[in-house]
Order: structure tokens, then C-alpha cells, then sequence
């Protein structure tokens, strides 16, 4: 901690002019350590704001441990905090947690991806300036908006003409990539042919036989999915849509920075080799980019996890695991939304194992968010270092 | 070739496409918000809208009002005529007639109450909500209708839910002096109600009156901008200090990975646990009461992180010409920094702060134990460090979940969301000026 090394005034001979008596010397050496002292005394402070955090929810979930137990927690089925005996078992909350983030983050994760690459290497420079503001804007929205407009407008959409949404999103989401793959397989088992003619018609006929068996998957799936009823707008499905639109933003910027990190070399070495942009950017780009967006998805993962109010309002808060597991259609409740909701019940009976389960709940997100941040910022540092 | 060729472009198709869709999702979520936000300053506001102001913030015309209550009472009259002329009819009837016709008429009188308001003779009611009728067109009409059909369901199939249909209220008293009121209330609705076009801009500013039935919203705006303000006040002097020692003191050793390891972790932490510990620390341990302060600190912890990361981008930015200028100049480090580095940076700085506000004003989850209610007065500056407050993302919430009169008040709630996504992307429509200003600044 020597500041006074780099501090001017020593350098300067004695007898000059110093900002500062000589006598004022070894009283502003020590007025610089004292500085540097109070310096680093805030930083640590604001940055152990974390643990501190971590402190005051551990010294509220342990009595929960101590009256209850783990095991009650993490594998019971029942959550009933407020009945006479109270049953504590969590675990419904956890699956529910774990069905939304995993809808949010299949959301999420192709499109902030998709919208990426095109970010970093397709959009012209100008247009890139138009579309990065659109992207924070999204991240800027507060999140009790999504939840009123979860709530208050795409709930009773979805409950109405929950059907018809599905299919059109069905529609929407398969049919450019089953297009696609028709055709590049129709053009791939073409080439085997030898003669130019055979290839024509060989290609010609795989191609449609292709296109015709997508398009019949498409019709029998969209059809199928539109004769579902939903039961419930408020239900893991509509919670899953936006939170994947709030981790989109997040996804987006940590996967472009990422593909940035690549570097220039590797792009022009694969042009150079004759390659397409696509090929390109399949691959040499994204999966030397791999560890970078591996940590996108884990921060994504980590903002759907932590989101409050958009589940709070929309999800239906049912504590019960989904019959099969993975419906979507039904209601579920999060450990956010539990948090949130029964707090201003518990906080009358504080001391209680109802008030304390809430701070149990909430260090199992923290030892959530801590894992996730941890591993993202391996990974991270992990891509950063190969590319230097 | 031709496929490699063909699977190039629909990869840049696919990938514009998704592009595309993000950008839809903005519209698609920003579109309702805005076009039915703006329905709570713009709307054709009704006769009772004017008495409302009058009675509640004495504003408006008062000649004008007398002239326009007269007018009103007058093309109301028939109607109200015909209602006690049945109500006299009715005396005369046989008891198991008078019984039939009880209910109807009560449903009448009450569907009739919520479209006009309290019905002549009747004492003047304790809540607000119904001293007045429909304010706005649009809900008058929808009260109107309800008033001339009555609902019902047909259970006929009982594989299906129940059928709504509509059917209308005259046929339920065909043949009594009451049949000819309602083609006469369908047809001089507007002359009872004297709607017109008005920009109700003071929604932001007037109190709310019978918990947001009708008014503004001002308490919770104000309470957005305390927090807000507070939260500021609390995490820039921590964060622009923990910024400056990160950049210009501290060394490359575990001490200081630790502190960056340990900032970043609290950037990850979810909002609700914030909220917890807000609980558990500012209010429960050191005894603040639930009010404007705990929130504030609360926040301030919350947007800590952001301030740090952008004032250490902004400190690194400046050239370090700058720097060793000043330094050679005989200038101090610490006079280097205040004098020379910081006023360079201070633009960026200015653009974290300002994008951190917009987090702070938007978020919900860590005010809901430590500074949230539901309905209140506007605080003085000097009863935010006892009292919690009203606030907009808390408000949006609790209006369109707990409120008894939700359907009824779906203007206010989208006027509230309008409000605060508006604050929120002024900040960062301001953040994002600025920085293309610094940039150019830096290029040029």
C-alpha cells in the first residue's frame, strides 16, 4: 500500500516551491494513507454488501433449519406454512421455479442467441445502432409491466384463444427451419447422384418429399395443438413466454460481447478457406464463442430464477407439481412468488417456523444466484483468457 | 454450391427474423400500454367527471356546472318520472305480483345508481364511489348496457360451460309504466350524461380519491421519485468512491479480486432477496420503521453494483494523458483525480446514474416489506424518514391484483403502468443521448 511513492510531492527537491509546508510533509504522507485507508474501507463495505446480505438471510433461515429440519423442505409435498400442524414441503416451489426458468431460458435462448449473431455479423454497422437501443429499452422495461401486461392483457388472450395461439406459435417458430432442413437435405442426397441429370431430378424429388413430410408434420401438430383448451390463463406457459422476453435482453448482450471476443483472425481464416458466412459462423465463430454463451444462458437462467413480479401476478401460484411434470399449462408458484407473497402474512409472527421458511426459500435462490454467477464468471474468464 | 448458397441465406434470413421479433415484442408489450395508458389523461369525460372535480378539488366552472347539472337533471327527469310512477303502480298490486317485481326493480335501481348515480330522494352516500355515476364515456356505456340487458347463462348442454347470452331488462317489466323508460334511457343517454372530450393531464397529479376509483395518482409518483432520489443519494457517493479506488488504487492482488468478485455477485442477487434482507437488516435489526428510508437504503444497495460498474468504465475511459498532465504539473494524486479525471468522467458517470435510477424507480419486489403500502397520503420530505408510501411499480401491482373494484378500474392501472414505463424509458432514453454523446465526443 505505498501511495506515497507515487505521489509527486517526494520527488520534488526540498527547498522548492511545494504545494505544502515542509513540515506539512510526513502529516500529508500520513493524510494519504489515511485517504487510501478510508478508500478501500468503503469499497470493502459496499462490496461486502453481498455477504452481509448472505449473513442476514442465513441468521433467519437457520431457526427454520433448526425447528424443521432439511429433509421436510426439500422433499415434501405438501406446502401448507399457515394450517394447524403447518407442512413445510417445498418442493412443488422448487419444480415450479425450475419448470418456468427451463420454459423462459427455451425461449430465451434461441432467439437472444439468433438475435446475436445477427447483431454482431450480419447487420450492417448502421442498422446495429437501431437495434442495440430496442434491446435495452426491453432490458429497461421495469418488471411489474411485464407482470400487469402478463396479467392484465396476454392471460385472457391465452385463456380464450389459447389454441389457436399455440398453433400459430407453432406455425411461426417450425416452419422457417423445417423449410430450411427440407431443403438442404433434398440438395445433400441429390448430390450422391453421378450424372448432372439424375442429380436434377434426384434433388428435385427429395427436396418435395421432404417439404411434403414437414408440412404434414406442421398441419398434424398445429392441429393437435389447437384443439387444447386452457383452462387458466394465469399458468407456467404465459409466465415462461415473458420471462423469456425479460432474459432476452440479458442473453443478447452477453452473447454478442462474446461473439465480438472471437476476433477479426478466425472469421478472415474461414472466409479464406472458401467458407459462407453461414458456415462461417456455425463452424468457426459460435463454437469458439461456446464458453461465452454458455455463460449467457447461465446469466439468463439467473434472471428468470430471480424474477418476481411477472410470476407473482401470472403464474397461478398453486403450490402443486404439474400432472405430468412438464404441462405447461398449469398453474405453478415459484420460490420468488412465495417469498413475496407470504411475507406480509408471516411478518406478523416473526419468530415463527412460517416467517423463518420464507429466509430458508430465499438462501436456497441466493445459493442459487451465487452458483450461477460463480460459473458464468469461470466460463467467462475461461474464453477471455484463450482469445488474449 | 446452390445449397451451401441457398442454406447461407436463410440463415441470415432466420437469424433477421429473430431480429425482427424482439423488436414485435417491444410493440406488442408497449402497444396496449401506451394507447390504453394514454386513456387515463385523454377522455370523454362525463357531466359526473365535472361534479366529481367540483366536489372533491373544487375546480372547474361553477355557472357552468349549475347550467349543465340543470340541463341534465332536466333529460333526466322522464326517466326518474317513470320509475316512481311505477314504484306508485307497483303499491296497487296484488302482494305476489308486488314480490316479483321486487327483485327486478332493486337489480334495476342498482344497475341504474351505477350509471347515473344515487337516484332522487335517496340520502347522500358515504363513499364517494357512489355519490357519483360513470365518469368516463367509455364506462358509461358499458354501464348502460348492463342496465338494458340483464345476463344470462343457458346450462341447456351440459357437456359445455354455461352460454352467455343477453337478454334485454324491458322484457322483464313489459306492460308497466316502467317499459317505455328504457328505449328512453338508450336513446338520451348522452344528453343525461353530457360527455366530452377532456385531457385530464392533472391524473398525475391529483390524489387519489376513494382508493383510485377516481383522481390521480400523484402519492405514488411522488413516492417513485422519493425512492428513487434516495436510493441515488445513498449508492453514487459509495459507488463513485468504491469506483475511483478500484481504478486508481488498487493493485492486482486477491484482496481486491475478492471485492470485484464480491460486486458482481451483488449484481446477481435477485431483487426479492434485496427485499428480504431489507426486512431482516434495515427494519428488524436496526429499527428503522417500514418507511421511505429503509426503501431508499434498500435500493440503494440494489443499484449499487450498476453505479459501480458504469463509474469504473467511465474513470477508465479518460485518457490517461489526463492524468500524468496533471501529475507532472505537480498536482497531487487525490487533487489529480477530484480536479482533472473525475470532471472527464463525469458524463459517463452521469449516464450509469441515470440508468440506475430507471432500475431503482421500476423495481418492486425489494419495497414490499420496507417502504410499500397501498393507499395513502402524499408525503412531506420530512415524514419519509417514518412513513412508508404509496409508489407506482407497488401500485401497478396491487391495483390490478387486490383491489375490490378491478374491472372498474383498468384505466388507472394502465395510467399507472403508462406512467412508470414512461419515467423509466425517459431515463434511459436520456442515458442512451448521452452516451452516444460521449462517444462522439471521444471519436471526434
Amino acid at each position: 500500500m505505498s501511495v506515497s511513492d507515487s505521489t509527486p510531492v517526494r520527488r520534488v527537491p526540498a527547498g522548492r516551491s511545494l504545494p505544502l509546508g515542509r513540515r506539512a510533509r510526513p502529516l500529508r504522507r500520513l493524510g494519504a494513507l489515511a485517504g487510501h485507508a478510508g478508500l478501500l474501507a468503503l469499497t470493502a463495505s459496499s462490496a461486502l454488501a453481498v455477504l452481509f446480505i448472505f449473513f442476514f438471510i442465513a441468521r433467519d433461515a437457520l431457526p427454520f433449519f433448526r425447528l424443521r429440519g432439511l429433509r421436510e423442505l426439500f422433499t415434501g409435498l405438501e406446502w401448507y406454512p399457515s394450517a394447524d400442524p403447518p407442512a413445510f414441503g417445498a418442493l412443488p416451489i422448487f419444480v415450479g421455479s425450475g419448470l418456468v426458468t427451463l420454459g423462459a431460458i427455451l425461449v430465451a435462448v434461441p432467439l437472444g442467441i439468433s438475435a446475436a449473431v445477427c447483431l454482431s455479423d450480419i447487420l450492417p454497422f448502421r442498422l446495429r445502432q437501431v437495434v442495440k437501443p430496442i434491446v435495452e429499452v426491453l432490458a429497461a422495461i421495469p418488471s411489474v409491466a411485464f407482470g400487469f401486461f402478463a396479467l392484465v392483457v396476454f392471460a385472457p388472450l391465452l385463456q380464450k384463444h389459447g389454441g389457436w395461439i399455440l398453433a400459430i406459435a407453432w406455425w411461426c417458430v417450425a416452419t422457417p427451419p423445417l423449410g430450411v432442413a427440407a431443403f438442404v437435405f433434398g440438395d445433400a442426397i441429390g448430390g450422391r447422384f453421378r450424372s448432372e441429370r439424375a442429380q436434377g431430378r434426384a434433388r428435385l424429388a427429395a427436396t418435395l418429399l421432404l417439404a411434403a413430410g414437414a408440412l404434414v408434420v406442421l398441419v398434424l401438430i398445429g392441429l393437435r395443438l389447437r384443439g387444447i383448451q386452457v383452462d387458466s390463463g394465469t399458468n407456467a406457459l404465459n409466465v415462461s413466454i415473458i420471462l423469456g422476453f425479460m432474459a432476452l435482453p440479458t442473453v443478447v448482450s452477453v452473447s454478442e460481447d462474446a461473439l465480438q471476443a472471437v476476433g477479426r483472425e478466425l472469421r478472415a481464416g474461414a472466409y479464406a478457406l472458401g467458407s459462407t458466412r453461414a458456415e462461417t459462423l456455425i463452424r468457426v465463430v459460435i463454437p469458439a464463442a461456446a464458453s461465452g454463451l454458455c455463460a449467457a444462458v447461465i446469466l439468463g437462467v439467473m434472471r428468470a430464477v430471480g424474477e418476481t413480479m411477472v410470476v407473482w401476478m401470472a403464474s397461478g401460484n398453486a403450490a402443486q407439481i404439474p400432472q405430468p411434470w412438464y404441462n405447461v399449462l398449469e398453474p405453478v408458484r415459484t420460490l420468488t412468488a412465495t417469498i413475496a407473497g407470504e411475507m406480509g402474512e408471516a411478518d406478523q409472527v416473526t419468530g415463527s417456523a412460517r416467517y423463518h421458511v420464507l429466509f430458508a426459500l430465499a438462501l436456497a435462490l441466493l445459493a442459487i444466484a451465487f452458483v450461477c454467477n460463480f460459473v458464468s464468471e469461470r466460463v467467462i474468464a475461461r474464453s477471455v483468457a484463450k482469445y488474449r | 454450391m446452390r445449397a451451401r448458397r441457398v442454406f447461407d441465406r436463410s440463415f441470415t434470413g432466420l437469424s433477421l427474423i429473430s431480429v425482427v421479433l424482439v423488436g414485435g415484442a417491444l410493440g406488442v408489450l408497449l402497444v396496449p400500454i401506451v394507447r390504453r395508458g394514454l386513456g387515463a389523461f385523454v377522455f370523454r369525460a362525463t357531466v359526473e367527471h365535472r361534479r366529481m372535480l367540483w366536489e372533491q378539488f373544487g375546480r372547474g366552472d361553477a355557472e357552468e356546472l349549475k347550467r349543465e347539472l340543470a340541463e341534465v337533471e332536466q333529460a333526466r327527469a322522464p326517466l326518474y318520472g317513470m320509475l316512481a310512477e311505477f314504484e306508485e303502480w307497483l303499491e296497487g298490486r296484488p302482494y305476489g305480483e308486488r314480490r316479483r317485481y321486487a327483485a327486478a326493480l332493486a337489480e334495476f335501481k342498482q344497475a341504474l345508481r351505477k350509471l347515473l348515480g344515487p337516484l332522487p330522494g335517496e340520502p347522500r352516500p358515504v363513499l364517494p364511489r357512489e355519490r357519483y355515476g360513470q365518469t368516463r364515456w367509455d364506462r358509461a356505456r358499458e354501464a348502460l348496457h348492463a342496465v338494458l340487458y340483464v345476463e344470462r347463462y343457458d346450462y341447456s348442454d351440459p357437456t359445455q360451460m354455461g352460454r352467455l347470452s343477453y337478454v334485454p331488462r324491458a322484457e322483464e317489466f313489459r306492460a308497466t309504466p316502467l317499459a317505455p323508460a328504457f328505449a328512453c334511457l338508450e336513446s338520451n343517454a348522452a344528453r343525461m350524461l353530457q360527455p366530452r372530450w377532456t385531457i385530464y393531464w392533472r391524473f398525475l397529479f391529483d390524489r387519489p380519491v376513494d382508493a383510485y376509483v377516481f383522481g390521480g395518482i400523484w402519492p405514488a409518483v411522488l413516492g417513485t421519485l422519493y425512492l428513487t432520489i434516495g436510493a441515488v443519494l445513498f449508492a453514487v457517493p459509495m459507488g463513485v468512491i468504491s469506483a475511483i479506488y478500484l481504478v486508481e488504487y488498487a493493485g492486482d492482488n486477491w484482496l481486491v479480486g475478492l471485492l470485484r468478485t464480491c460486486i458482481s455477485t451483488l449484481a446477481g442477487v435477485p431483487s426479492i432477496v434485496f427485499g428480504l434482507f431489507g426486512l431482516a437488516f434495515f427494519v428488524n435489526t436496526l429499527g428503522i420503521p417500514k418507511s421511505v428510508l429503509a426503501g431508499s437504503l434498500t435500493l440503494g444497495v440494489l443499484i449499487l453494483p450498476v453505479v459501480i460498474r458504469a463509474a469504473e468504465e467511465a474513470l477508465r475511459a479518460v485518457p490517461s494523458t489526463y492524468k500524468e498532465a496533471a501529475l507532472s504539473l505537480g498536482s497531487s494524486k487525490w487533487s489529480a483525480i477530484v480536479r482533472v479525471i473525475l470532471p472527464a468522467a463525469l458524463p459517463g458517470i452521469l449516464t450509469g446514474v441515470v440508468i440506475s435510477m430507471g432500475r431503482a424507480a421500476g423495481e418492486t419486489a425489494p419495497i414490499i416489506f420496507t417502504a410499500a403500502v397501498s393507499a395513502g397520503p402524499a408525503l412531506h420530505l420530512w415524514q419519509t424518514f417514518g412513513q412508508p408510501t404509496p409508489a407506482l411499480p407497488w401500485g401497478v401491482y396491487n391495483l390490478c391484483t387486490e383491489h375490490e373494484a378491478v374491472d372498474e378500474i383498468r384505466h388507472v392501472q394502465y395510467g399507472m403502468v403508462l406512467t412508470l414505463v414512461a419515467l423509466v424509458l425517459l431515463l434511459n432514453g436520456a442515458a442512451i443521448i448521452m452516451r452516444a454523446r460521449i462517444a462522439r465526443r471521444l471519436a471526434g
